[in-house]
């Protein structure tokens, strides 16, 4: 039989451009389809209002693998990172905020005035974190071993972690063990006693995801999303023009590797055959046939809307059922005529370039959380603010801003009413909630636009508007995720595989997904 | 010059007197201390109101390692378990869910709810079996210590791993599913039916400060499946005279064996000389001395109580004071004029020697929970009521009857006011959750007993009150209970050992610490040893 592609990705998140670049490197025929008008699905710029531009999913790259970079040469394609000195600017109720910066020496400085032996334990603490962190860097680009036919070719990545963990020595090796499934308030609350700073730092512990900070599990989370750091906040690094240059970067770089993309085409179907899929069939009815039919999709989408239950064993559609989804994240946008004043922020041009944080104690979150957990959203929610422009002119137009605010808790599954309906309710509350500490933002607002979880399902495919295509739950990972058993990039279907953030490691701007479900593909490709 | 013992046994809960049985059983000479009147811990039957026995603090059996029932002949040492024949649960527009013995009738009441529910209930039933049987495994092993190099923990890991390869990939991800799901979550995978997740749910929160939604409870549910009484899977129980016959019965062939307890003896300190451990020195000035030591007691009094800082390593002083006990349980203990009758099933019935577990709903017991995290105790506490007079008659005078309400959650720090000022105002928020269900329940008490967190640490000895003497979290399981490197009931100092339920499996009346803590000891006296063991 022959095939118009040897590979064809459905999708073009920033981790199905990461698996065709990979494949097109390596000599085969690649093709993208993309649904949207525009590259990188979540992780995109995108233009709302004429002359202000937004990271309209993800705002920044911290996690992204540092091999992709170097092996897809992605600088050379215009990729240029922005290290922002303030890691982070947490604004607190009463008075000043706690500003967590790059140089830890500068940090201690002020968490002394919240505390002074929390100062003192900070670089230690650092020092901690970069050392767990190192392990789970291994395991990111490793594939989860099979079970059931263990074998050396397979195993040896997940040795090579093992001997890292071995060499943390016998005291942080059990640190890691024991810390993983802790709930982030504890891991915290034995190292900290200012509420400012355990907020701050364990806010990432449950981004995205359906819990407090009182649940096992979001430990990890915090872990996870501090790989490649070492200052104690978690990774975070911007991109110069937006969050869309990296999605273009790796566009070009596949391209130059010979792989074509087309945006605006939608893929209607993947068509099985015997459990063997053959070929995707288009919106306008084109059908075209890959020997490796790539899904950038999250599971759900992949198996129930383009595959089909049918073609599925009733055991695998039930545990594709069970995916926990979940999605609990809001994201808005702002185009503003100045920069707000924040209270007791002397140096906005300093202070405001990293992440502004308001979350200030894990009580305030884990309360946050309580309103979600009943269907309701956060009247007091957690956000995560950006101020793109500060650090990057090409956002807005001189003088005026762009801020980006993440917000949780909003579940998908409201109790009452629906998205449509208490999409402005949600608007009010994060604006208010950001006026409390910057009472000139009202002011400011020229443009504003809210993404609801509902709407990320059905502008951006996002089942249940999950950010990370799926809860990052304990049980949710390695060789459980998408679905227990299915770990490996592969699918039931045969020739069909997965790139997504529903697949190990997991969601955010990390490539990790796509790389290892490129590697994988050219195994069977060979 | 004081006598002198083999080995003594500091606490006399019934993990200290089976470890205390199975040392004498190997012939060593074995001494119980034990700082209250009776024997038991936690294990107790006390006659509080004349008449009226009170299953004091634990109330009900199943956990109990057939092994050790075996070894010591506890049946001929009086020990009787009587069924716990069903679980009610009523709600609150006055109907209930009720699961008895008669599988068809149950699964008959689970389709008044939901039929698909009815029918996945008897695939949860087996999945839950087969699983804990799996689980069990790991029960009865010493955990190895994965930072060990040593042919004796690589064999032991190699075989644990052995025997998780064993499971079927489908098992074996349910136990993964297991050790990291929320019970809610994991339920939702299974039914539909509220008040069947709620009240299934329940046993995966109790013990623990965690909700129904929190990631670990899932591994909870599983611990409380893994009942065996004569080899009958999944069966609670009651012990005839309450648990603390389940002490008497243990005491009693601990004594056959030639174990001495004295009660009313506290002990002040653990005495170690040259690096070893010499005899314990008791609060009353007094010294016995011993090879071997052994505290049944927690983590935290068993390393930063008994024994003096110098003696341990900083590295330990500091995990331990990390572990987690965070006590959440209290109990309110009844004597009543008359039988309960309850609203959604009037008068007499067999329904009044099961299980009646006010769990109506997961929102209900999470909201429990919310309280409790921000340091209230629960204001619509989740209670597992039994009442023991009607299982076993003996417990109250004829036509009376004691009620045991296990209640959660009731977090040992309180926000505002201390326990001792807030006993009542606990006790009555219980009896009036308990009166919505059972309406005479006011006019039939004669006399009430509230225990508090706080009752539990002082009266007992469990720090914070942790029924399980210390948190059953993920990340105090297995090799890190109580903590890294010492998870093999040893110490760092010589012949001072753990066996109570800080150790591993942990908490219950299960009896395997100090089963497991005997055999360690035991080989490392390098006695000759028996069959069996």
């Amino acid at each position: 039989m022959s095939y118009n592609y040897d590979a064809i990705i459905i999708g073009a998140g920033h981790n199905g451009l990461v698996t065709a670049a990979f494949l097109a490197k390596a000599g085969k025929k690649v093709l993208v389809l993309e649904r949207r008008q525009c590259l990188g699905g979540a992780a995109a710029t995108e233009e709302f209002f004429p002359g202000f531009k937004f990271n309209t999913g993800a705002h920044d790259a911290g996690l992204l693998l540092p091999e992709i970079v170097s092996k897809l040469d992605l600088q050379k394609y215009g990729l240029e990172f922005i290290d922002s000195q303030v890691e982070a600017c947490a604004l607190q109720p009463d008075g000043t905020p706690l500003t967590l910066w790059r140089d830890v020496k500068k940090s201690q400085e002020e968490i002394a005035h919240f505390s002074k032996t929390d100062a003192v334990k900070f670089p230690q603490f650092c020092q901690h974190l970069e050392q767990l962190t190192k392990v789970l860097a291994g395991v990111r680009t490793s594939t989860p071993p099979p079970v059931k036919d263990l074998n050396f070719r397979d195993l040896l990545p997940w040795i090579k972690s093992g001997l890292q963990l071995k060499r943390l020595g016998k005291q942080d090796m059990m640190a890691f063990l024991k810390v993983l499934p802790m709930p982030a308030i504890q891991f915290l609350d034995e190292w900290f006693e200012s509420d400012a700073l355990k907020g701050a730092i364990g806010a990432s512990g449950v981004t995205g995801s359906m819990q407090g900070p009182m649940a096992s599990g979001t430990t990890f989370m915090m872990l996870y999303h501090a790989i490649g750091s070492s200052c104690g906040f978690r990774a975070s690094k911007f991109v110069r023009g937006g969050m869309g240059q990296l999605s273009m970067a790796l566009a070009k770089a596949a391209k130059q590797h010979g792989a074509e993309i087309k945006t605006g085409v939608e893929v209607k179907q993947i068509v099985v055959n015997e459990y063997q899929a053959q070929s995707v069939v288009l919106a306008n009815g084109d059908e075209l046939s890959a020997q490796a039919i790539i899904s950038n999709a999250d599971p759900r989408r992949t198996f129930f809307d383009l595959v089909g239950a049918p073609n599925l064993g009733p055991q695998f559609n039930r545990m594709v059922k069970n995916i926990r989804f979940r999605g609990t994240t809001a994201k808005m946008n702002f185009a503003l005529s100045g920069l707000p004043k924040f209270k007791g922020v002397a140096n906005p041009g300093s202070q405001l370039s990293g992440h502004i944080i308001i979350c200030p104690s894990l009580e305030y979150l884990e309360r946050a959380y309580d309103d979600a957990k009943y269907g309701t959203f956060s009247k007091q929610p957690s956000l995560d603010i950006v101020l793109p422009s500060v650090l990057d002119s090409m956002f807005a137009p001189e003088g005026q801003h762009v801020m980006s605010v993440t917000m949780q808790y909003a579940p998908y599954r409201l109790k009452s009413g629906d998205w449509d309906e208490q999409k402005e309710k949600l608007a009010e509350v994060i604006i208010k909630t950001i006026s409390k500490y910057a009472p000139n933002f009202r002011k400011l607002i020229l443009h504003q636009h809210l993404l609801t979880p509902l709407d990320f399902e059905r502008d951006y495919g996002l089942t249940e508007g999950s950010i990370f295509h799926g809860q990052m739950g304990l049980d949710q990972l390695l060789l459980m995720r998408p679905v227990p058993g299915w770990g490996r990039y592969r699918t039931p279907v045969e020739n069909l595989y997965l790139c997504g953030a529903g697949t190990h490691p997991g969601g955010g701007v990390t490539g990790a997904p796509g790389y290892n479900a490129a590697r994988e593909v050219l195994k069977d490709l060979k | 010059m004081p006598n002198k013992y083999d080995a003594i046994i500091i606490g006399g809960g019934h993990n200290g007197l089976i470890n205390a049985a199975y040392l004498a059983r190997a012939g060593l000479k074995v001494l119980v201390l034990e700082q209250r009147y009776l024997v038991g811990g936690a294990t107790v039957t006390e006659e509080l109101y004349p008449g009226f026995k009170y299953t004091v603090f634990s109330y009900v059996v199943s956990l109990m390692r057939p092994e050790i029932i075996r070894d010591l002949d506890l049946p001929r040492h009086g020990l009787t378990v009587l069924p716990l024949e069903s679980t009610l649960t009523p709600l609150s527009d006055g109907t209930c869910l009720y699961r008895d013995n008669d599988h068809y009738r149950t699964l008959r009441d689970i389709a008044r709810f939901s039929q698909r529910d009815a029918e996945a209930y008897e695939d949860y039933g087996r999945t839950m079996l087969f699983m804990a049987k799996a689980v069990k495994y790991m029960l009865g092993i010493i955990p190895p210590d994965p930072t060990k190099i040593n042919p004796k923990d690589l064999f032991g890991l190699a075989g644990l791993g052995k025997h998780l390869l064993g499971l079927s990939e489908e098992n074996l991800h349910m136990l993964i599913k297991l050790m990291t799901m929320s019970s809610a979550d994991f339920l939702e995978q299974w039914f539909e039916t509220d008040v069947l997740k709620a009240t299934l749910a329940a046993s995966g929160i109790i013990g623990t400060f965690l909700g129904p939604r929190s990631p670990g409870t899932a591994y909870v549910l599983l611990h409380h499946y893994m009942g065996e009484i004569d080899g009958n899977f999944r069966t609670w129980g009651f012990a005839k005279g309450g648990t603390g016959a389940i002490a008497d019965a243990i005491a009693s062939a601990a004594r056959e064996l030639g174990v001495e307890i004295q009660t009313e003896t506290a002990v002040e300190k653990v005495m170690v000389k040259g690096g070893k451990v010499a005899g314990v020195a008791l609060k009353n000035g007094n010294e016995f001395l011993s090879d071997v030591v052994v505290s049944s007691l927690d983590p935290n009094m068993t390393f930063l109580k008994l024994i003096d800082a110098e003696h341990l390593p900083v590295d330990l002083l500091a995990s331990i004071k990390k572990f987690k006990f965070n006590g959440s349980s209290g109990k309110v203990n009844l004597a009543l004029d008359a039988a309960p009758d309850l609203k959604c099933m009037p008068g007499y019935g067999p329904h009044l020697r099961g299980a009646i577990s006010i769990s109506p709903s997961v929102d209900y017991l999470e909201r429990a929970y919310d309280d409790a995290k921000y340091g209230n105790f629960s204001q619509k506490p989740y209670i597992d009521i039994i009442i023991p007079s009607m299982i076993d008659p003996d417990m109250a005078p004829p036509g009376k009857h004691v009620m045991s309400c296990f209640v959660q959650y009731a977090p040992y720090n309180l926000k505002e006011g201390t326990w001792e000022e807030r006993r009542e105002e606990f006790g009555d928020t219980v009896i009036n959750t308990v009166a919505e269900y059972i309406p005479n329940l006011k006019d039939i008490i004669l006399h009430r007993q509230v225990i508090t967190p706080l009752d539990i640490e002082q009266t007992i000895g469990l720090s914070q009150g942790n029924i399980f003497a210390g948190e059953l979290s993920l990340s105090q399981l297995f090799f890190l209970r109580p903590a890294a490197g010492i998870a093999k009931y040893r110490t760092p100092v010589k012949n001072y050992y753990q066996c109570g339920s800080g150790t591993h499996p942990g908490g219950g009346i299960m009896g395997a610490p100090g089963r497991l803590a005997a055999m360690e000891i035991l080989k490392d006296l390098r006695k000759p040893r028996r069959e069996g063991q």
